[in-house]
C-alpha cells in the first residue's frame, strides 16, 4: 500500500514537473510544421525521417551521443554560473580558447602519452577559468557587465584562436583548410566501437554530471551560491562571501567549458579546426538545454541528448529534403522561449528576489 | 591626400554608427523604463532581413524600410507580452529570441532565395545617397559627408527627439518615474505595465530602423547572423552613454569609429587581429569608464 502510495506520488511529482516542458515541445515543433510546410514538404514525413536518423538506428543514435558531448557539459558550465545568479553567455569563447590551450600543450610537448595528456587537460583548464574569471574580474572592479562582457569575449576569442590556426600553427599539409596539427595519437581519448566518432568521453561526461549534480547538492559551495542566487541580500546577511561565491562559480563554469571543448578536441576531431565552436554551437544549445531543466544537472542531460537528436536528425533531413538546417534551432528555440513561461510560475512568488537577480544583471 | 583619407576613414566611421546607434537607443529607452532588454540583437535581425525581402519583392525602397522597422516592432511585442506581461525572466527570453530570429532569417533566406548564408543581388535597389547643395563642394567635408544616406542623417534627429521626450515632456518624465519605482509611478495613476511594454516595442522599432540600416546602409545584401554582436555592443553603447540620448551618440561614435578602423588596418594587419578589434574595445572602453565611475561613487 505504501508503496504504491509513494510511486503515485513519484509520478504525481513527475507529471508536474514535466508537464509545462511537454507543452512547450509540442508548440516547438508546431511552429517547425509550419515552416516545413512552407517549404513545400510534409511535416509528418520530415519528423520521422528525423527521429529515424537521430535516435532509432545504430549509427545515428552513436552520433547523437556522440554530439551531446560538448552540449551536456557546456550545460553544466552554465548551470554552475547561472545558478548563483552569474549570467556567462561566454562559455562559447571559454571552449575555444581551453580546447585550443590544450591542443598546442598536446602538440608540443614531448613526455609520456599519460603526463602530457595532464598537462593538457590542467593547461585547457586553466586557461578556460581564467577567461572566465577576467570577466568576473572586471565585474568586480570596474562593474563590468557579465553579459556584455563574456559576450563580447566569444567573438574576441574566435578571432584570435583563428589567426592562431591561420598563421603559427597551420598545419601545412593541410592546403586551404585552416586546421592545426593533428595532435598525437597516443593522447586521443579511445573509441567504443571501430569506425564510429562516439568515444569514451561520453562516459567522463556522465561522470561530470555526477560531479556537477553532486558540488550544487551537496557541498557549501553548491548552498552558498544557490542563496546568492535566489536572494544576494539573504545570502550576505547569513555570512555568504558574495565575491568568493561569484569566482568560484565563474572560475568553474569556465573550466568546465574548456573541459567541453577539449573532449570534442580528443575524443572526435583530433586537432583545432577555424570555427569548429561557432559553426556547431554546442554552447548555445547547452545554454538551451540548461534553460529547458530549469538548471538541474540531470535534467539538462536529458534535455542535451534530446536537443543533440534533434540537430543530428536536422543534419540528416537537409542532406535529403528541401529543409534547411536551422528548423531544429528554430524548435529548440520555441522550446526554451515557451518554457521560460513555466519559470514564470516559479518566479511569481520571488518578484522581489527576481528584481534583484535583475539588477545583478544591470551591473548596478 | 592623407588628410583626405583621414576624411574617409571618419565618413565611413560615422557610417557604421547607425546601426549601434539606433541599438544603444532601443537599449536606453528599455533601461529607462525598468526593463531589461537583451533581444536587441534579434530585433535588429529581423529588420535586416524584412528590408531585403520587401525590397526584393515589392521594388520599394519606402514599403522596404518601413516593414523593416516594423517587423522589429512586431518581435519586440513578443518580448513584451512574454517578458513584461507575464514577467518571464528576461535572459531566458532575450537568448531564445535571439536564436530564434537567427534561425527563422536562415530558413526563410533558404525559402525564400533558395539561398544559404548570403543574398545579394543587383535587383535590389539600394539607398538614395544625398548630397547636401552647398555643403558638398567643400573639399574636405564633401568626403566626410559622401555617400550618406536618410537613415544615417535620421538618426541623429532620432536621438535628439528621444532626448527631448526623455527630459522635457512628461510622458517622458513618467516613464522614467517607472523605472525608478514603479511602486511609486502606480500609486500616481501611471501603469507601469503600459509603459514598459511601450518602451520595448519602441526599442523593436528603433532596432528594426538600425537592421534596416546595417542590410541597406553601406551595403546591400543580407548575410545570416549579420548583425554579429552589434545588438549587445549597442547595449554596451548604451552603457557607457548612461542612459542618456545624447551621451550615446558619442559613445556610438567611439564604437563606429573602432569598426572603421577594423576595417582601414585589414591591408596591413591579418584580417583575423582586426575583426576582433571592436570587441576588444567595447570590452576595454567599459573597463575604462565604469571604472572611473566606480571610484566618483566611492568618493561621493
Amino acid at each position: 500500500m505504501t508503496m504504491r502510495h509513494k510511486i503515485s506520488s513519484l509520478l504525481k511529482r513527475l507529471c508536474q514537473i514535466l508537464w509545462q516542458p511537454l507543452i512547450a515541445v509540442i508548440l516547438g515543433f508546431l511552429l517547425g510544421s509550419v515552416v516545413i510546410m512552407i517549404s513545400g514538404e510534409s511535416p509528418s514525413h520530415v519528423y520521422t525521417q528525423m527521429f529515424q536518423k537521430s535516435f532509432f538506428s545504430f549509427y545515428y543514435l552513436l552520433q547523437t551521443l556522440t554530439r551531446a558531448v560538448p552540449i551536456t557539459i557546456c550545460s553544466m558550465g552554465i548551470i554552475v554560473a547561472w545558478r548563483a545568479g552569474y549570467i556567462n553567455l561566454g562559455v562559447e569563447g571559454q571552449m575555444i580558447v581551453g580546447g585550443l590551450v590544450s591542443t598546442v600543450i598536446a602538440i608540443h610537448t614531448s613526455a609520456p602519452a599519460f603526463l602530457v595528456l595532464i598537462l593538457a587537460i590542467a593547461g585547457g583548464m586553466a586557461a578556460g577559468a581564467l577567461y572566465a574569471l577576467f570577466a568576473a574580474f572586471i565585474y568586480q572592479k570596474c562593474n563590468v557587465s557579465i553579459v556584455i562582457s563574456t559576450l563580447m569575449m566569444n567573438y574576441i576569442a574566435n578571432y584570435i584562436a583563428s589567426y592562431f590556426v591561420t598563421f603559427p600553427l597551420k598545419d601545412p599539409k593541410s592546403g586551404i583548410a585552416v586546421q592545426s596539427v593533428e595532435i598525437p595519437v597516443d593522447v586521443r581519448i579511445p573509441r567504443v566501437f571501430e569506425g564510429h566518432t562516439f568515444n569514451w568521453g561520453f562516459f567522463i561526461t556522465i561522470l561530470i554530471v555526477a560531479a556537477v549534480y553532486f558540488v550544487i547538492g551537496k557541498t557549501i559551495f553548491g548552498y552558498e551560491s544557490k542563496m546568492t542566487g535566489l536572494n544576494p541580500v539573504f545570502a550576505n546577511y547569513g555570512g555568504v562571501k558574495k565575491n568568493n561565491v561569484m569566482m568560484s562559480a565563474m572560475a568553474f563554469s569556465g573550466a568546465l567549458a574548456a573541459c567541453a571543448g577539449m573532449l570534442e578536441i580528443f575524443g572526435v576531431k583530433y586537432r583545432y579546426i577555424d570555427a569548429m565552436f561557432i559553426s556547431t554551437s554546442y554552447a548555445w544549445t547547452g545554454l538551451m538545454s540548461g534553460l529547458i531543466s530549469s538548471l538541474h544537472p540531470v535534467g539538462a542531460f536529458a534535455a542535451s541528448i534530446f536537443l543533440s537528436g534533434l540537430q543530428v536528425g536536422g543534419q540528416a533531413i537537409q542532406r535529403t529534403t528541401n529543409i534547411p538546417l536551422q528548423v531544429s534551432t528554430l524548435i529548440q528555440s520555441t522550446i526554451t522561449l515557451f518554457v521560460s513561461v513555466k519559470l514564470f510560475t516559479d518566479f511569481k512568488h520571488r518578484k522581489k528576489q527576481k528584481v534583484e537577480a535583475g539588477d545583478i544583471i544591470n551591473g548596478n | 591626400m592623407e588628410t583626405n583619407f583621414i576624411f574617409a576613414v571618419l565618413n565611413s566611421a560615422i557610417r557604421s554608427t547607425t546601426p549601434i546607434m539606433m541599438a544603444a537607443l532601443g537599449s536606453s529607452i528599455c533601461n529607462r523604463a525598468g526593463v531589461f532588454n537583451v533581444a536587441l540583437e534579434g530585433q535588429m535581425l529581423i529588420g535586416s532581413f524584412t528590408a531585403i525581402a520587401v525590397n526584393w519583392f515589392t521594388h520599394s525602397i519606402f514599403l522596404s524600410v518601413i516593414c523593416g522597422i516594423l517587423s522589429g516592432g512586431v518581435v519586440a511585442s513578443l518580448v513584451a507580452l512574454l517578458q513584461v506581461k507575464y514577467k518571464a525572466a528576461d535572459m531566458v527570453i532575450g537568448t531564445s529570441i535571439n536564436l530564434l530570429v537567427g534561425a527563422f532569417t536562415a530558413i526563410m533566406l533558404y525559402v525564400l532565395f533558395g539561398v544559404k548564408g548570403s543574398f545579394k543581388n543587383p535587383a535590389l535597389l539600394t539607398l538614395p545617397k544625398i548630397s547636401l547643395p552647398v555643403i558638398s563642394s567643400i573639399p574636405y567635408i564633401s568626403t566626410l559627408l559622401r555617400n550618406f544616406t536618410i537613415l544615417d542623417y535620421l538618426s541623429y534627429v532620432v536621438a535628439v527627439i528621444m532626448f527631448i521626450y526623455l527630459f522635457h515632456t512628461v510622458h517622458g518624465y513618467h516613464l522614467i518615474s517607472v523605472g525608478v519605482k514603479s511602486e511609486a509611478a502606480e500609486s500616481m495613476g501611471i501603469s507601469s505595465l503600459s509603459y514598459r511594454m511601450g518602451a520595448v516595442i519602441v526599442s523593436g522599432l528603433l532596432c528594426g530602423f538600425g537592421g534596416v540600416a546595417l542590410s541597406m546602409g553601406q551595403v546591400t545584401l543580407f548575410t545570416e547572423n549579420m548583425t554579429a554582436g552589434r545588438g549587445f555592443i549597442g547595449m554596451a553603447a548604451c552603457n557607457l552613454g548612461r542612459n542618456n540620448p545624447v551621451m550615446i551618440i558619442v559613445a556610438s561614435l567611439f564604437f563606429g569609429f573602432c569598426d572603421a578602423f577594423a576595417t582601414v588596418a585589414q591591408n596591413r594587419i591579418p584580417s583575423q587581429i582586426t575583426m576582433s578589434v571592436p570587441y576588444i574595445a567595447t570590452v576595454v572602453a567599459l573597463i575604462v569608464f565604469h571604472g572611473e565611475r566606480a571610484k566618483k561613487v566611492k568618493a561621493a
